[in-house]
């Protein structure tokens, strides 16, 4: 297993990158692997890892992207809540990126 | 216990029995150890002190269960044909190692073979016993059981693919400025019956949109189906016919219930083969309609002029990555290239290509097996020096398992180059 240092603390972490157990998450490690690929985390980024970590937490699975979207929209208007602009802010993807920030687990199958 | 042998080793040489067809003993016997397929393995020129990762290697770890336990020549003289089994537990999980670890199913060994061995299909079987007893990779499995039992590899449910093509319904309007545009779900008798990959319904609907404003555009009488709407087939990846017939068994129902007249499938390499291609042996029945690429599909709405594209609108200069199922298993390898150089100012070939070019690594659900990420990455070594040479800004694939599989080693080696798909390319040259 492979794992991932982040101030004096080792996290499990699977050989994509994402943490195994999603309760050892903290922002910092969210803010480590983000600047690891070269990315500042900026507002923007922060109000989708948040709402990704609250659905988690309620029903231990990532939302499908629809549900992403229509959620960012009522909460964030409209230029926030589509795909284009997801893409552009997590530019692999909100599923393979963000919920990787997030602490979720890797989306399964052809992804 | 068998002859000293476990529960699930002995299984799996009983399956095995089953399993062989004539093709697989051909090639489990015709095999001379020239070493052509050697040199045409993505692994093995990634790593060449190893000599584990060689495709007559690889073969002889299966081929020596054949010749000892169902060929004559392994019980005359075993040791000379190299015959062996298998008796424990771990020795399975090694196999495992091997079929799936070390391996794409890429069939680029196969298509260099003088003596015909098909290599990837011997090793879809061997990869089969192992699943038969339970052993496999637990990403495979986990999406082998969502296929099984929610219908579709990403355990997407009918409410949330509806509302997810209703949503972007509602986009191609507001993009197209025309409140009467559509996306027929379960229409009868339409032309066209649209198949998909869960990942554009869960993750990047983008496809989606780009397919419906072709289709828009075209003025196509098409459909996307309510139900058996994934084309994918982690039957092809982890050897299982029965899994295999099922899902496609499920596509061909919904098109034959709708009265499509034909199926289109979307850009995914091993979708096409799985659906196209393989579904109507494992699913042991016919098919009455035809079944094609989309991209064939986009290519004739520019030829016939239904649709009028300007290659303008994506400059710069393209190359093209073929996917292994769609140009070794397939032969599709010209229509990608005609559509592609119509909709993008430049294209550049890449080097092979068509038959010969290289797996993007990450196929043969390798995507799915974490746990063998740091050698297929490795391995894309190869990959990613045959597409750094291209000079190109964009790699154009028509599988969306390769977009993943190249994305992932264009970080890696960090190579300033973006992964599309035609259908972007496509929708984004569309003149209206």
């Amino acid at each position: 297993m492979a794992t991932l240092d982040f101030e004096g603390t080792s996290y499990e972490v699977d050989e994509d990158g994402y943490l195994i157990d999603w309760q050892q998450w903290n922002e910092g490690l969210a803010g480590a692997m983000a600047k690891e690929d070269g990315l500042e985390l900026g507002e923007a980024h922060w109000e989708v890892i948040k709402f990704l970590r609250d659905y988690f937490e309620k029903y231990q699975i990532a939302p499908m992207i629809k549900i992403l979207t229509k959620e960012l929209k009522k909460k964030y208007g409209k230029e926030k809540g589509n795909t284009k602009y997801l893409y552009e802010l997590y530019p692999a993807g909100p599923a393979k990126q963000a919920c990787r920030y997030a602490g979720l687990p890797k989306p399964t199958g052809c992804v | 216990m068998n002859n000293g042998r476990s529960f699930k080793a002995q299984k799996v040489i009983d399956r095995m029995g089953q399993k062989l067809t004539r093709q697989m003993v051909g090639s489990l016997t015709a095999c001379v150890h020239c070493g052509m397929c050697t040199d045409s393995c993505h692994y093995v020129l990634a790593n060449p002190g190893d000599p584990t990762y060689a495709p007559a290697y690889k073969a002889d770890k299966i081929r020596k269960l054949f010749k000892h336990h169902y060929d004559w020549t392994g019980k005359v003289f075993p040791k000379w044909v190299k015959a062996g089994s298998v008796y424990t537990d771990e020795e399975l999980e090694e196999l495992k190692d091997t079929v799936f670890g070390k391996c794409t199913n890429c069939r680029r060994c196969t298509v260099n073979c003088p003596m015909g061995v098909d290599l990837a299909t011997f090793n879809r079987m061997a990869r089969g016993l192992l699943c038969h007893v339970g052993i496999m990779p637990e990403g495979v499995e986990y999406v082998a059981k969502e296929q099984w039992e929610i219908g579709n590899q990403m355990g997407v449910l009918k409410e949330d693919y509806i509302e997810t093509i209703e949503w972007q319904e509602e986009e191609l309007q507001e993009e197209m400025g025309d409140p009467d545009a559509k996306i027929p779900i379960d229409k009868k008798d339409a032309h066209i019956v649209y198949s998909i990959n869960p990942r554009e319904v869960k993750h990047d609907p983008r496809s989606i949109l780009d397919a419906a404003k072709i289709f828009y555009a075209a003025k196509e009488d098409y459909t996307m189906p309510s139900e058996g709407w994934d084309m994918t087939n982690f039957g092809l990846f982890n050897g299982d016919d029965d899994l295999g017939g099922a899902v496609a068994s499920r596509v061909y129902d919904k098109v034959d219930e709708l009265n499509g007249k034909k199926l289109v499938i979307s850009e995914c390499g091993h979708g096409y083969r799985s659906t196209r291609c393989e579904g109507p042996n494992w699913g042991k029945r016919d098919i009455a309609f035809e079944a094609e690429s989309s991209v064939i599909t986009m290519l004739r709405y520019i030829k016939e002029g239904k649709i009028k594209v300007d290659k303008s609108k994506n400059p710069g200069a393209y190359t093209f990555h073929d996917s292994c199922n769609n140009a070794r298993s397939c032969g599709l390898t010209e229509e990608p290239r005609e559509l592609l150089s119509l909709v993008v100012e430049e294209f550049r070939e890449m080097y092979p290509n068509r038959a010969e070019n290289f797996c993007c690594t990450g196929g043969g659900g390798a995507m799915s097996m974490s746990e063998y990420k740091p050698e297929r990455l490795k391995s894309a070594k190869i990959k990613a020096d045959q597409l750094t040479a291209t000079g190109t800004h964009t790699v154009v694939t028509s599988c969306h398992n390769c977009v993943d599989g190249l994305n992932d080693l264009i970080g890696h080696y960090k190579i300033d180059m973006e992964v599309t798909q035609l259908v972007h390319l496509v929708a984004n040259a569309l003149v209206m």
